[in-house]
């Protein structure tokens, strides 16, 4: 038995205390009360606008190297106890509801299925899968001639991963598809469903691993044992799943971040010279603007790109960052679709987490196939409601819809995330229309390429091989999207991509990207723990460059690592 | 006729055709579901509510003891559409779940998705259009109001809209494809949120701070309600007398 597996659950990361920072009787933030605040006119050495997946690891990771940071959110700071509930349609406070116009030939809905609001970001009602990324994901144009080179590699982040794995922290078997590793938590238990799933895909030379997910198996500090009660998307009142919420806002907080909940981010502003000086927001109704040094924007892959394209001046008359027409191009979403399979027992799907096991086996591009790259296989756990867009999708209403739904319990269902491939027209630019603070919505045109067309067929293909070996009765179709990634790309120019391997935009030297926004390609693996390792990243990389800043010439110092990193 | 429902037989797919519940769907004991039927003939979920967090437990009671008055749509709007989400519902009895109310507060209360395709109106513009059009195809029946038609009329035309096969009027600005995404999100949300559609589906509901402990194939908690199977007396005198 290795050191490591002996050592399962006992870790815990050294240079992160949010598990001990929580309340062990209360799901809320202790440490809000005493949180320090800055005023709008102290130049702070950081803004981030947005304290979601990447948002939150920076400014965790900033402030105990001395920075001093303030982050908008525009969403509330939420108190599981009082805010959530444990209701599907009781959820919709975590979802970015805001207007948003959708196009192309295969338009992407938004709304509940794609980006959340708040304290902590879409992980609030992310579902709870932490694969890492492949090394090939990072070289897709030079490996396979589709998508795009990152400008950094995967064993520039592996570090990075290994940590946030042990801050979520993440549990699963020993994962041996890409770059092969273990988890510092075993395994979840698995649920009916699920095990007849593995099952299916056994029987067809399928291999399945139970997770990896971002609940601890066990107690973790002052975070409370998973229930298994299967809410995960609504929001997690245990405080079990991992969310920058518990994982990484304490720790900020306990050094000296200010989280300026309820602010929504308008415009970065310039001065003549083309640096950010600060960022307006609207916080109750009134418009403010937060002087800073440097702005990093992690508002996710739809509102990243919108705040830039809003931020107009002279000197940048098509959007902050934008001179070469790259801001908001190449958003992709994974193609998602589910299969469902029935079969004579009841398996309750809505017990335990909708992530239990995936396969990677299909990650890498087969030329056989008939197509590049490739998709991942995960069990999701649907609850009534979705479960009814399930058997609606599939073409049912009235008596047949009732007698599908009456049927829940026998069913249990698979999906994919397909790699859709980066496209230029594929992109976020401003509506006519506009919000409650005048500020242009966003549109999101989307549309397929073949390859694209051609992964999503095959992937399902697969899933009702799996199902049939299985022995299932009757099956159902959906199709959908899942995540949003890229928007403001990180490359190697500035003719193709907004930022550059340091997320620093190319046109502006004290304007980051710290999120999803920024990443060329997503590979068939969800992005958030992606996102969190970038973040981690770039904070060791600022932090390398720059002496702490908690002095008056702090501003100076930080403006002067940004522009050297 | 199955035995139970183990065997696929009384899925839709495998009974092509046949309109109505199928053989052997019991009648609710406990608690209720709507129109009185359900899978889970002795499952209440609640029953559970005293163990349920407080903040659950009052939204959930709430939404079951206080349905919301309609304020969005006006009288003519509300009795057609009405009449659609119960169509769409297969709520041809009582006790029916009041689906436009809710509805209704979600547009009055500016709730929307978060989405809306190109070239398609606001979600609330969506549905007023949807009750225009309905009511159009009435009149194609003779009547002055989809409410006012018998339910096979009802189910045809739904069908047609649910096909994207209604065109002139207000579907000539308005894919009735994309019209169907937007009315059909918010009444199985309705539906499906309600706790007498838990009962039906044999949905555990809240569960928090209590969890689950019985995950594996065929187990449930001690107060979960077993699927049964079971012969309706009038149903089945009918079946056999016209065998
Ligand atoms: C239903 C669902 C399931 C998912 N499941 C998984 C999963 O299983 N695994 C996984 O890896 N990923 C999953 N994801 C995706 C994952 O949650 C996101 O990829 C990730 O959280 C994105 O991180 P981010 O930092 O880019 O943005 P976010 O986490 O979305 O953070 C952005 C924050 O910025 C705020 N913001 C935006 N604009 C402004 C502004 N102008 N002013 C102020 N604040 C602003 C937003 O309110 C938000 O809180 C899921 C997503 C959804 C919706
Ligand atoms: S299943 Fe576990 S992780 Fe998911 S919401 Fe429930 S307690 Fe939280």
């Amino acid at each position: 038995m290795s050191l490591q597996t002996r050592l399962k659950g006992a870790v815990g990361p050294p240079d992160n205390d949010s598990r001990h920072l929580l309340d062990p009787h209360a799901r809320g933030i202790p440490g809000r009360a005493a949180m320090r605040t800055f005023d709008d006119a102290d130049e702070v050495d950081l803004l981030i606008v947005g304290c979601g997946a990447g948002g939150a690891v920076l400014a965790q990771r900033l402030a105990r190297a001395g920075w001093r940071i303030v982050v908008l959110e525009k969403g509330p700071f939420f108190d599981p106890d009082s805010d959530w509930v444990s209701d599907e349609e009781g959820a919709r406070s975590l979802y970015w509801t805001e207007n948003r116009v959708i196009g192309g030939e295969d338009p992407v809905e938004l709304g509940q299925n794609n980006s959340g609001v708040g304290v902590g970001g879409t992980m609030l009602h992310y579902a709870g899968y932490t694969p890492r990324f492949h090394p090939s994901d990072f070289e897709t144009h030079t490996r396979d001639g589709v998508g795009a080179d990152w400008p950094l590699s995967y064993w520039e982040l592996k570090a990075h991963y290994e940590r946030v794995e042990a801050e979520l922290p993440v549990a699963g078997q020993d994962w041996p598809w890409g770059d092969p590793h273990s988890y510092p938590h075993s395994a979840h238990p698995v649920g009916g469903a699920a095990e007849r799933a593995q099952d299916g895909a056994r029987a067809v030379g399928i291999e399945m691993r139970v997770g990896p997910v971002g609940i601890p198996s066990g107690t973790f500090g002052n975070r409370p044992h998973c229930i298994y009660r299967g809410f995960c998307i609504q929001g997690c009142k245990v405080n079990a799943k991992a969310s920058p919420l518990v994982t990484h806002v304490p720790d900020a907080i306990a050094h000296g971040v200010e989280i300026r909940a309820d602010s929504m981010a308008t415009r970065v502003e310039v001065d003549e010279r083309g640096r950010c000086t600060g960022v307006t927001y609207v916080k109750g109704g009134r418009e403010r603007f937060q002087r800073a040094a440097v702005v990093a924007v992690a508002g996710y892959s739809i509102e990243t790109p919108r705040l830039l394209l809003n931020s107009t001046s002279r000197r940048f008359p098509k959007g902050l960052a934008n001179g070469e027409d790259q801001v908001g191009r190449y958003v992709m979403v994974q193609g998602a679709p589910h299969v469902a399979a029935r079969f004579p027992d009841l398996m309750r799907m809505y017990k335990g987490p909708p992530p239990q096991i995936s396969s990677e086996q299909f990650y890498e591009t087969d030329e056989r196939r008939g197509f590049a790259r490739g998709f991942s296989i995960q069990t999701v756990g649907p609850l009534p409601i979705g479960w009814a867009g399930h058997v609606l999708a599939d073409g049912h209403w009235g008596e047949a819809l009732r007698e599908y739904m009456r049927d829940y319990n026998h069913w249990t269902t698979l999906g994919m995330l397909c790699e859709l491939l980066p496209r230029a027209e594929n992109r976020v630019t401003l509506a006519g229309e506009l919000d409650l603070n005048g500020m242009p919505i966003a549109r999101l045109d989307y549309t397929q390429c073949d390859n694209d067309r051609k992964n999503i067929a095959y992937a399902k293909s697969k899933l009702y091989e799996i199902w049939e070996a299985a022995g299932a009765q009757d099956t159902l179709e959906i199709d959908r999207y899942a995540h949003l990634v890229g928007g403001c790309r990180m490359g190697t120019s500035p003719e193709e991509s907004v930022v550059d391997r340091d997320h620093r935009a190319w046109e502006v030297p004290n304007l980051l990207v710290a999120d999803t926004s920024a990443m060329p390609t997503q590979g068939s693996a969800n992005p958030a723990l992606t996102t969190m390792a970038l973040s981690s990243r770039l904070a060791d990389r600022l932090v390398a460059k720059a002496a702490p800043s908690a002095s008056a010439t702090g501003a100076v110092a930080v403006r002067r690592a940004v522009a050297a990193a | 006729m199955a035995p139970d429902f183990r065997e696929p037989h009384h899925l839709p797919k495998h009974r092509a055709g046949a309109p109505g519940p199928p053989p052997g769907l019991p009648r609710q004991r406990r608690g209720t579901t709507p129109q009185m039927r359900g899978r889970y003939p002795d499952h209440d979920v609640l029953a559970r509510a005293g163990h349920w967090d407080a903040a659950t437990r009052r939204l959930v009671l709430d939404r079951v003891e206080n349905p919301p008055p309609i304020r969005f749509f006006d009288a003519r709007e509300a009795s057609t559409l009405a009449a659609f989400c119960d169509t769409v519902c297969a709520q041809e009895a009582e006790p029916r779940i009041p689906v436009l109310a809710y509805v209704d507060d979600k547009l009055h209360g500016g709730r929307l998705d978060g989405y809306q395709h190109a070239g398609m109106p606001d979600d609330r513009e969506v549905w007023r259009r949807v009750a225009r059009g309905l009511d159009d195809a009435a009149r194609e029946h003779g009547l002055d109001s989809f409410a006012a038609l018998p339910a096979d009329v009802r189910r045809e035309i739904v069908g047609a809209f649910a096909d994207g096969d209604l065109s002139g009027g207000v579907w000539d600005h308005m894919p009735p494809d994309k019209a169907w995404g937007v009315v059909t999100r918010s009444v199985l949300a309705a539906f499906y949120s309600h706790p007498w559609a838990w009962n039906e589906i044999g949905f555990g509901g809240p569960a928090y701070p209590q969890g689950y402990a019985r995950m594996g194939v065929g187990q449930r908690e001690g107060w979960e309600g077993d699927e049964a199977f079971e012969v309706d007396p009038v149903g089945d005198v009918l079946e056999r007398g016209a065998e």
